[in-house]
């Protein structure tokens, strides 16, 4: 056992219902790499993100070297010694390299107020040129270097002051070969220098070469840490994933038939960027899971069927010859579809939970153009009680909803709307277990009816539990397609993922 | 007993505005919807006593009501635009056109003359709504520039002098036909956004433009509409702005595009548009605006001191009636 730097003790940290980190407690070692894996949402950033002060502790505490670590920014952070290579792009557009490095630090080049860039600049180029980064120039726009260059600034951003714990978050997708084995090699000066690194990524193979130790969230909590030399990638993956399957609240019907009746048919759908030549044929009654990694381009199917993607190509659909092809033309036909991105996509947060509702079925509410209100209220009123929104009257706005509450709006708004064809992109996202019960009941009993629905996921349980098929996208194609059956395992999909 | 310790508390802390939770608030929403109007009635009173009643004489009164037939009939158009979550800083140009057509044309025939108005009027918000919708420019970017293309046009027609309407059209001055007029574009105006798609659909957009596109608005199609509609709906008040005063110069209507965002926002209207508008927003604004318009020289003969009352005026009613939290969410 080394000497420990960081600890953390009983973290946790609430966002409204969600539980998103439950009483973790970890110990990193000094000259440690410390790989963190995890599904999606499992908690690993939201941790981290503590750790540098990008997020308030809801309760519990870290402690650096034994002391309690207080940190509100990420500029205190640093101050203290830990820092953070973060998931998206961590540069500010508008600055140069060397402000962007230095960005928070600046008062070391101010001599009465006044800023000498010229130091500034110096300071920065020798530090690329150390990183050998030395083709970025220090004083040119960070605007002008691409994606990757800008992911390198970041890696001297986060380490030229020896930090004693860098956090590097899900960094490697962004950078190609060249840059990956720049970042591994500086994570491995950063060790022998007898600093800690943590490490999070997806690429499991990835994690096991580069780390000593590795630790498994699930759900928000800590299920293990392991030695990197001891496991395999088939071990973490089952420790990843590893819930108990045919939970109470998911289908527990097996091998029924699906219908031979064809409702929508995608053919060769291209969006430029996001997804290539894909192809589905969605059947009555049902219930159709895409699952893959969050940037398999899944989601975009979703936008793609209800007519919302821009740049479109190739063919949607109906079994009737029509074809679908603008949002207004997809909701005509009786296909629904739930966003994702809920406060932006999905329902009008500014907006009352009786406009909400209403608004995709204006047309059927009107009677020769004119709307009557109290026909409103109680469409509205009917469906929001159909789904039990939890609301104290329909004009409340949506924004004061929780999002399971949300969810329940908009779900109720296509009820009403009595789609045929519903596409719901995430349907539980940062839901509790007591409203993703309702919304499965409520997928089982829509089935029952006839309607067909397809289900995009990023959560593996959820599709091997819900879906009569399951499509599993990668790099934007599909890559692999299951029947519902009740020996086919998380390792089986992601197999297909990874 | 959590129970009884809350109900202390409540005893302890009385209920006031600010110490409301977010639900008891959204419960309210309906004093807020009355805060403008009690705005209004609050400086009617206050300038009814500082003019020793005087503005309640029917002349004044008839003074206040020849301001506000023009500027309740081209707010209108406004207020589809600002609920929609634009902003339009182009009607004062659009009016001085309108009029200038109009002028031109009643010499033949005034009904011709009013749908020219209207023609020309729809013209230049088209051009507007083109800008802003087709090459995605910000709203106040592009009025801006076309109040001073149109007011550019509007100087240039009137380089020999103000152009004179005929002389018929003076004997349309009649207190009934105006108000009539107004109260006709205004039912419509109030038809169509409370109880057509239309109306739904604009709110919609102000208050969620991408969520709005899911649910099936057309965002792009509606704003266009909408900026040629209130382009066409000053070109109509254009006439009655020359009933008025007969001949037209090159400064008609300047300045009417910010009286009439002011009196809208006096009257309510989140400056952000959205699920908040109130058609009635329009009537109370307007009819607070003119009240301060009219009052204000009976108090304070002197201009440069009105000027500067005006300013602390709107200052202090918008600080106190303007909806803080739909500010936040301008995009």
């Amino acid at each position: 056992m080394g000497e420990v730097v960081l600890r953390s003790e009983n973290i946790n940290k609430h966002f409204g219902i969600t539980h998103a980190v439950q009483n973790v407690s970890l110990s990193f070692e000094k000259g440690e790499i410390h790989g963190l894996i995890g599904e999606n949402g499992s908690g690993k950033s939201t941790y981290c993100n503590m750790l540098c002060g990008i997020y308030s502790i809801s309760s519990g505490r870290f402690l650096l070297d034994g002391q309690e670590l207080k940190v509100k920014t990420q500029v205190d952070a640093n101050r203290s010694g830990v820092s953070i290579i973060v998931q998206e792009t961590g540069t500010l557009s508008g600055l140069t390299v060397a402000e962007n490095i230095f960005l928070g630090n600046e008062s070391r080049f101010m001599h009465g107020g006044i800023k000498n860039t010229a130091a500034m600049n110096k300071e920065a180029q020798d530090l690329l040129d150390k990183y050998g980064f030395g083709r970025i120039k220090a004083p040119v726009m960070i605007d002008h270097y691409n994606f990757e260059d800008r992911k390198l600034v970041e890696i001297v951003k986060a380490t030229y002051f020896n930090p004693k714990v860098v956090v590097v978050d899900e960094t490697t997708t962004a950078l190609n070969q060249s840059g990956r084995e720049a970042l591994f090699q500086h994570m491995n000066r950063i060790r022998n220098e007898g600093n800690t690194v943590i490490f999070i990524s997806h690429n499991l193979s990835e994690v096991i070469e580069h780390t000593d130790r590795i630790s498994i969230l699930r759900d928000g909590e800590l299920i293990d840490t392991v030695k990197s030399s001891e496991v395999t990638t088939d071990d973490l993956k089952r420790l990843m994933v590893g819930r108990e399957l045919g939970g109470r609240y998911y289908r527990t019907d097996f091998g029924e038939p699906i219908s031979d009746e064809v409702v929508l048919t995608v053919e060769n759908v291209t969006v430029p960027g996001e997804i290539e030549d894909v192809s589905i044929q969605l059947h009555r009654g049902e219930i159709l899971g895409i699952g893959g990694l969050s940037e398999c381009g899944m989601h975009e199917v979703g936008k793609a069927i209800f007519g919302a993607s821009y740049g479109r190509k190739g063919k949607v659909t109906l079994s009737n010859g029509t074809a679908v092809n603008s949002i207004p033309k997809a909701i005509k036909h009786s296909i629904a579809y739930a966003s994702k991105d809920r406060d932006n996509e999905a329902v009008i947060i500014a907006d009352s939970i009786r406009d909400n509702i209403c608004l995709p079925s204006l047309n059927d509410l009107s009677t020769g153009k004119i709307l009557k209100h109290s026909k409103l209220d109680k469409f509205a009123q009917e469906n929001a009680d159909r789904i039990s929104v939890k609301m104290t009257g329909i004009s409340q706005y949506v924004s004061n909803l929780s999002g399971g509450n949300k969810q329940k709006v908009v779900l109720a708004r296509w009820l009403g709307k009595n789609s045929d064809i519903l596409v719901l992109d995430s349907p539980t996202r940062g839901i509790d277990v007591k409203v993703k019960a309702d919304i499965y009941a409520l997928m089982g009993e829509l089935k029952k009816q006839g309607k067909s629905i397809i289900m995009i996921s990023e959560e593996i349980p959820e599709l091997l539990g819900m879906a009569d098929r399951i499509l599993v996208m990668k790099d934007g194609k599909v890559n692999g397609e299951y029947v519902r059956n009740p020996k086919l395992g998380e390792e089986d999909l992601i197999a297909k993922m990874i | 007993m959590p129970e009884q310790s809350t109900l202390e508390k409540k005893k302890k802390n009385p209920t006031w505005l600010w110490n409301l939770t977010p639900l008891e608030k959204n419960n309210l929403t309906w004093l807020r919807n009355l805060t403008p109007l009690f705005g209004m009635i609050i400086i009617i009173a206050v300038f009814a006593f500082l003019t020793e009643g005087n503005i309640i004489l029917p002349k004044n009164l008839k003074l206040m009501l020849s301001q506000a037939y023009v500027m309740m009939i081209a707010s209108m158009g406004v207020f589809f635009i600002m609920t929609a979550g634009g902003l339009d800083f182009s009607q004062g140009s659009i009016l001085g056109l309108s009029s200038i057509i109009f002028c031109w044309v009643s010499k033949t025939n005034i009904l011709l003359a009013i749908l020219a108005a209207i023609v020309t009027g729809a013209a230049m918000g088209a051009i507007n709504g083109l800008f802003h919708v087709k090459f995605k420019i910000a709203s106040f970017i592009v009025t801006i520039c076309t109040m001073y293309l149109f007011r550019g046009l509007c100087e240039y027609f009137t380089t020999n002098g103000p152009i004179a309407a005929s002389i018929q059209v003076v004997a349309l001055n009649l207190t009934w036909l105006k108000l009539l007029l107004t109260g006709v574009v205004l039912l419509g105006g109030f038809l169509a956004f409370r109880y057509t798609r239309l109306g739904a659909d604009i709110r919609a957009i102000g208050a969620g433009e991408t969520a709005a596109r899911y649910s099936g608005s057309r965002p792009d199609l509606t704003k266009f509409l909408i900026y040629v509609a209130a382009g066409a709906i000053t070109g109509f008040a254009s006439f009655i702005n020359v009933v008025k005063v007969g001949a037209i110069t090159g400064t008609a209507g300047s300045q009417l595009e910010t009286q009439i965002m002011l009196a809208l926002v006096l009257g309510g209207l989140p400056v952000s548009g959205g699920a908040k508008a109130r058609f009635s927003n329009i009537v109370v604004g307007t009819i607070t605006y003119c009240v301060l318009a009219v009052s204000l020289p009976m108090v304070l003969p002197d201009s440069a001191t009105q000027q500067l009352v005006r300013g602390i005026t709107f200052l202090i009613v918008v600080a106190l009636t303007i909806d803080r939290k739909s500010l936040r969410v301008i995009k």
